[in-house]
């Protein structure tokens, strides 16, 4: 099997899979949904929130802050040494504090350290008027994306098999009729031959070949290679985030193993 | 309300980049597809939850909901 990267960001990654099957990459797309641990709010004690929204749509709201990860610096908490109790190795403590008028954001959260500090400074959580105030303390830890969509580290998974276009130059007569119904503009005549312009941004959905009266253009995707896409919440990079799902699924097949 | 933290249907952090479109479409009057493509949010899911973000002008400002329903604690 083989890996590229067709586009990486700090957030988001293109990837081509070659000589791979489907089910294999779906396994990759499973363990980075739902078993990638990333840290988020999880108990929130509020001393004073005189704002319009109540206490229990505020905790939701910084649930849902994504948090820096320093995985290597963490535990779950129910497996920690402190026998969940709470400790500087499974949990990081935020507090708040502000009084109105202005708008309270994710960056108005300080952490007891400033590496935990949040990294989407410009989330609004809520508006405070005149002598409204919200203060609160929270702390936060690790999960995973199975027990709830706040410990999600990735967005907008998806995969697809690479396309591939065949077109039959004898059938071809260049009337146009397929480069006027891509809708994602992939096809073009020029010097007289139908030509392919990037083919990874086919989707796959044959347009092309209805609207073709002669049966000259066929299209299907090529399920040994695979294109898979998806965006991180900032929690983890994009790279990060596939290098552990890699690490948890070696993990789980090798308890298997032990199992056998 | 107030602008959802995240897409209801992937996740995607979206409060953050919602001032930016606030300002840009309903104070410069630029076309929504264009901020929307400028902002990287590239899937439908996403464009939904900000297009469909209830707001209101009062006093050459962009109001939400909550500017309302501040005044009662
Ligand atoms: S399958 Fe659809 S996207 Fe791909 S080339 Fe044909 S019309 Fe264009
Ligand atoms: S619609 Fe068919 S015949 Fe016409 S240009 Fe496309 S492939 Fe050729
Ligand atoms: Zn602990
Ligand atoms: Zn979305």
């Amino acid at each position: 099997m083989k890996i590229k990267f067709l586009e990486l960001k700090d957030n988001y990654a293109k990837i081509l899979f070659e000589d791979t099957k489907p089910y294999f990459v779906n396994a990759i797309r499973r363990t980075l949904i739902a078993d990638i641990p990333k840290l988020a709010i999880e108990t929130v004690t509020i001393y004073d929130n005189t704002s319009a929204l109540f206490d229990e749509i505020i905790a939701h709201r910084l649930g849902l802050i994504p948090l820096p990860t320093h995985l290597d610096l963490l535990n779950f908490r129910k497996e920690c040494s402190c026998g969940g109790k709470g400790c500087p190795s499974c949990t990081v403590h935020y507090t708040l504090s502000k009084e109105g008028e202005c708008i309270v954001y994710s960056g108005d959260l300080r952490p007891e350290d400033p590496m935990w500090a949040v990294v989407d400074k410009n989330i609004p959580i809520v508006k405070l008027l005149k002598n409204q105030r919200l203060i609160l303390e929270a702390e936060a830890e690790l999960g995973i994306g199975k027990n709830h969509a706040k410990w999600q580290v990735v967005c907008g998974i998806g995969y697809k098999y690479h396309p591939v276009i065949e077109i039959d130059a004898e059938k071809c007569n260049l009337c146009g009729a397929c480069v006027e119904a891509c809708p994602r503009d992939i096809l073009e005549i020029k010097r007289k031959k139908l030509s392919i312009k990037k083919i990874e941004n086919c989707i796959l959905c044959k347009s092309c070949m209805e609207a073709c009266k002669k049966d000259a253009i066929e299209v299907w995707g090529d399920e040994n290679r695979i294109i898979m896409q998806y965006e991180t919440d900032g929690s983890l990079t994009a790279k990060d985030a596939l290098k552990e799902a890699l690490k948890i699924l070696h993990k789980k097949y090798e308890e298997l193993e032990k199992i056998l | 309300m107030i602008m959802p933290i995240r897409c209801f249907t992937c996740g995607k952090v979206l409060a953050s980049l919602f001032e930016e479109y606030k300002k840009r479409v309903y104070i410069e009057g630029e076309e929504p597809k264009k901020v929307l493509d400028d902002l990287g949010i590239r899937r439908y899911c996403c464009r939904r939850t900000i297009i469909s973000h209830p707001v209101f002008m009062k006093d050459g400002e962009v109001k939400e909901l909550i500017d309302e329903a501040a005044q009662y604690e």
